[in-house]
């Protein structure tokens, strides 16, 4: 009982770091973005590369990684994705584009086979007589500081408030002199980071190869299908509530169940209420 | 209703000639089978052009209908052992099946949800796949399907005649009442349905019409390489089709087909580059992209005979 509800946590925070990056983008930006899963990737094998081959101390590597990661979000939406914004299927062709030619170029330079990442914390630590390794325990504790500081940086600072007010209205904040194109970068540096900062975080404990981005960006879609598209609370909650119920489905019946959860919660959100848990429209 | 210009028809008629009686010149069992591919392709691309094309709502997962088509027919051939002809009528079935499944809550909505799920089911499926090994052989998948038709060459001109129907029927289709509905819906949604169209209607129907096709498309491609794995639901194989179509001139039909064929012949002539194959391809896709949105083949074969028509 009591692993679930360790397991399920460290599960929904790394889901909920994915989404709420995947979610942020795309109520600010309009940006539907594909590549959101290369990224996750992207700062897996960032923090491999500095650490494995350059041998750079991990505390300074997870950083750098969510740096460059961040970087390269930005360049991306700046000189790929802002020429096409007019039309949103070429934004949807140019992100997978991206995702795809991150995916070849992991794969040409590191080959398909699995990479190691040395864990952060060593130490295993005993919860109530569950064990968990410290690297897990970490994810969760840092998952949940990464969203509190979003909320606390959106809610209470200025540039936080220029960030909702673009979301709300991008014409009317243009108007009112918040510089529509720099919101969007910074926000792109934001979707890239946290996205890369799972990446980092997971890359000890899970296996690091080229196709690692897809399977979690597709269980991002599903988080913010249920959450309501554009609503970071949502995508939350939506994250412990898939979290859990894989956790529990792997627990209870088999690990190769969890596959299906995901699938059937955009099913039946889709079905019952396609704005999702906290979405403002039902389209749009 | 448009009429289709006899200078089309002629046009079809000479590029369906000439791809008929290309293994004649140089026959090889090779060439025979490259071209096998290429024209399964350009079933794939057509049939996405037709829903995608025409109504504006993305399906990035077309290798779901694909995938499922193809494992229809090795269920049916090589575990059930039943005759290989009946796996193209099944496995139309079921690749309409699933876009009822995928289509039905999705395409209801406006904005993108449709192309998210159908990204997501076939990346699932293509998990699921591997998850439950022991029902589709994992990561090897099905071996031992029967061919349809002992003669490749044969099998090749049986395989071009139904790409023919296909585009025919697809274009026929377009250019009808029907496909003038499908447009307005890419045109402007919300005016469709205030002028009384059943918009949900329309684009289900032309999903299935477009998975109904591609699952054809799937189970002839697993009755070629007598084989089917998990790599048929992948993600490459979904935007390798969306690169054809969008080489081809989106929303053209026969502009898609033409461009399947070219790319993949492009392709095998491209095998010695080995994994940057993929890149190339991309980087073709960002390209269009950026200077030609309208693709290449159908503008082309319109300004070329512009003045015959």
């Amino acid at each position: 009982m009591l692993q679930i509800l360790i397991y399920g946590a460290v599960s929904s925070a790394i889901y909920a770091m994915l989404a709420v990056g995947f979610t942020l983008i795309f109520g600010v930006a309009r940006i539907l973005n594909l590549a959101h899963g290369s990224f996750y990737a992207l700062g897996a094998y960032a923090a491999y590369v500095l650490t494995s081959l350059l041998g750079v101390p991990l505390f300074i590597a997870a950083p750098l990684a969510v740096l460059i990661v961040a970087g390269f979000g930005v360049v991306m939406e700046r000189f790929l994705v802002r020429p096409l914004r007019s039309s949103q299927l070429a934004v949807l062709m140019i992100t997978l584009a991206v995702s795809l030619a991150v995916e070849q170029a992991l794969f040409i330079t590191f080959g398909s086979e699995y990479r190691n990442v040395p864990s952060f914390v060593a130490d295993k630590l005993s919860i109530g007589g569950v064990d968990i390794s410290g690297q897990r325990l970490l994810a969760l504790v840092a998952g949940v500081l990464v969203l509190l500081g979003l909320w606390l940086f959106i809610q209470r600072t200025r540039l936080g408030a220029a960030i909702l007010a673009v979301s709300q209205d991008p014409e009317a904040a243009q108007y009112m002199g918040i510089p529509t194109n720099r919101i969007f970068s910074i926000v792109m540096a934001i979707s890239a980071g946290t996205a890369a900062l799972a990446g980092v975080l997971v890359s000890p404990f899970l296996t690091v190869q080229p196709t690692m981005g897809l399977l979690p960006m597709v269980k991002a879609f599903a988080i913010v299908i249920v959450g309501g598209l554009g609503s970071i609370p949502g995508s939350i909650i939506a994250s412990l509530i898939l979290g859990y119920s894989e956790t529990i489905v792997a627990y209870l019946i088999s690990t190769s169940w969890t596959e299906l959860v995901s699938l059937v919660a955009v099913v039946v959100t889709l079905m019952i209420r396609p704005s999702g848990l906290l979405g403002r429209r039902a389209a749009f | 209703m448009k009429r289709i210009a006899p200078i089309d028809i002629a046009g079809g008629i000479l590029v369906v000639a000439f791809l008929a009686l290309l293994p004649m010149f140089a026959a090889s069992n090779y060439l025979t089978g490259v071209l096998t591919v290429c024209v399964i392709y350009g079933i794939w691309a057509s049939s996405w052009d037709f829903m995608s094309g025409l109504t504006g709502r993305e399906n990035f997962g077309h290798s779901l209908f694909i995938g499922a088509g193809a494992y229809t027919a090795g269920f049916l051939s090589s575990i059930w052992s039943t005759n290989p002809w009946v796996s193209l009528p099944l496995g139309v079935v079921i690749a309409i099946a699933f876009s009822l499944l995928v289509g039905f809550p999705t395409l209801r909505l406006r904005g993108p949800y449709f192309a998210l799920a159908m990204l997501s089911a076939s990346a699932i499926l293509q998990r699921l796949c591997l998850i439950f090994w022991e029902y589709t052989g994992g990561e090897e998948g099905i071996y031992g399907l029967d061919p349809l038709m002992k003669n490749p060459l044969h099998y090749y001109w049986f395989v071009l005649a139904i790409l023919a129907v296909t585009v025919i029927a697809l274009t026929l289709l377009a250019q009808s009442h029907w496909g003038l509905l499908l447009r307005a819906i890419r045109g402007d949604e919300a005016t469709c349905q205030a002028a009384g169209i059943n918009v949900t209607f329309y684009k289900i129907v032309s999903l299935m019409i477009s998975a109904g096709f591609a699952g054809l498309g799937g189970a002839l491609y697993a009755h070629y390489q007598l084989q089917v794995s998990p790599p048929l639901f992948s993600v490459v194989v979904s935007i390798t089709v969306i690169i054809m179509v969008y080489v081809g001139g989106i929303g053209s039909i026969y502009g898609a087909a033409v461009a399947a064929i070219l790319l993949t012949l492009l392709t095998e002539m491209l095998r010695g580059f080995g994994e940057y194959r993929l890149w190339i391809y991309t980087l073709t896709l960002m390209l269009i992209l950026f200077f030609l949105p309208n693709g290449l083949i159908a503008p082309l074969w319109r300004r070329l005979t512009e003045r015959l028509r």
